[in-house]
């Protein structure tokens, strides 16, 4: 039985804010979801909401992911965040790895993403 | 007009592409639990307007709808996925699930396939760019709708109305779900050569040469 938790989806496409909302409701119901359209957004509503996971897209308008997962773990270093996002290409893996946060590429598999949110319960 | 490619640049370049496409097949394919069949890739230097009324050819001359990205790097050019006719919804659907209502699906249409576009385009170029070694950044996806001029002009490339342009194209179809469109490449000359001098390298390369 995996205790409740939060997770703090960004993405500026609503499309694949559902998409991935629709995987956690399906295999974790009860977990709360918020959201975030932009990586600004996303670091005002984690230092507002502080949860568990961030899913974080990359290319957005703004920061983009990149950018606001190096300022979420310059604040806060034990956010579990994971880019989940379509670029593909290997300098975006690897900048990930220096950061200390997940690569997932898009459309996520299921199993895949609950790995993910698996990460505190090993 | 194939003299801007040897036999076997264009066989190079055929490959190099046919694995990108590879990757973006695969992820359609993950999208809609499908399989995705593809056609070779086919490399034209055409003019803009040539271009235009080849896609018109090609889609009927009807409207189609496309999403659209700009990349650049040590090449630059548009990347667009098109789809001919309005078939799109199917593959919402299978996207949000069949839950959702008929008119919900409709309004989120254009955001789905913008998101379709991001993640097939952007396996595409990623896949390119690992292969070459190369980075590319990419825009933000774009709709389009119209017919093949509007679809393909950017408005980004004011000067090169009378140049020609390289057409790289795939047709796809995910037969089970009636859906089909194609991607597509234009780069203007310039760019061409400079991803054609890349894919020859990298060939060289993997040969050892």
């Amino acid at each position: 039985m995996t205790a409740t938790k939060t997770v703090l989806l960004v993405d500026d496409s609503r499309v694949a804010r559902m998409m991935t909302r629709r995987m956690i409701e399906t295999d974790r119901p009860g977990w709360q979801i918020v959201e975030a359209a932009t990586g600004e957004e996303a670091l005002e509503v984690y230092s507002r909401v502080l949860p568990d996971f961030v899913v974080l897209d990359v290319n957005m308008p703004g920061i983009g992911g990149l950018e606001a997962a190096k300022r979420l773990k310059a604040v806060y270093p034990q956010a579990v965040v994971t880019l989940l996002t379509a670029n593909i290409q290997d300098p975006v893996r690897d900048q990930a790895e220096t950061m200390g946060v997940g690569f997932m590429s898009k459309p996520v598999r299921a199993d895949v993403l609950m790995a993910f949110l698996s990460t505190e319960d090993e | 007009m194939s003299d801007f490619l040897d036999d076997v640049q264009r066989d190079a370049v055929t490959e190099i592409i046919n694995i990108a496409i590879g990757q973006a097949a695969g992820a359609l394919s993950q999208l809609v639990d499908e399989e995705v069949r593809l056609s070779v890739p086919l490399v034209h230097f055409l003019t803009p307007d040539r271009a235009a009324a080849r896609l018109d050819e090609e889609t009927g001359g009807g409207e189609s709808v496309a999403v659209r990205q700009h990349f650049q790097g040590p090449f630059a050019g548009d990347i667009l996925l098109i789809f001919p006719e309005r078939r799109s919804l199917h593959l919402v659907r299978q996207m949000l699930g069949d839950d959702l209502p008929v008119d919900q699906l409709t309004e989120l249409e254009q955001e789905a396939l913008m998101e379709v576009g991001n993640i097939i385009l952007n396996a595409c170029l990623g896949s390119l760019a690992n292969q070459l070694g190369m980075g590319v950044e990419s825009s933000l996806p774009c709709y389009v709708r119209g017919r093949g001029r509007g679809i393909l002009d950017s408005g980004q490339r004011p000067g090169i109305e009378s140049e020609m342009v390289m057409f790289l194209h795939v047709d796809f179809s995910v037969r089970a779900k009636d859906v089909h469109g194609y991607l597509a490449f234009v780069m203007d000359i310039s760019s061409a050569r400079h991803f054609i001098d890349a894919v020859q390298a990298y060939v060289t390369a993997q040969m050892g040469g």
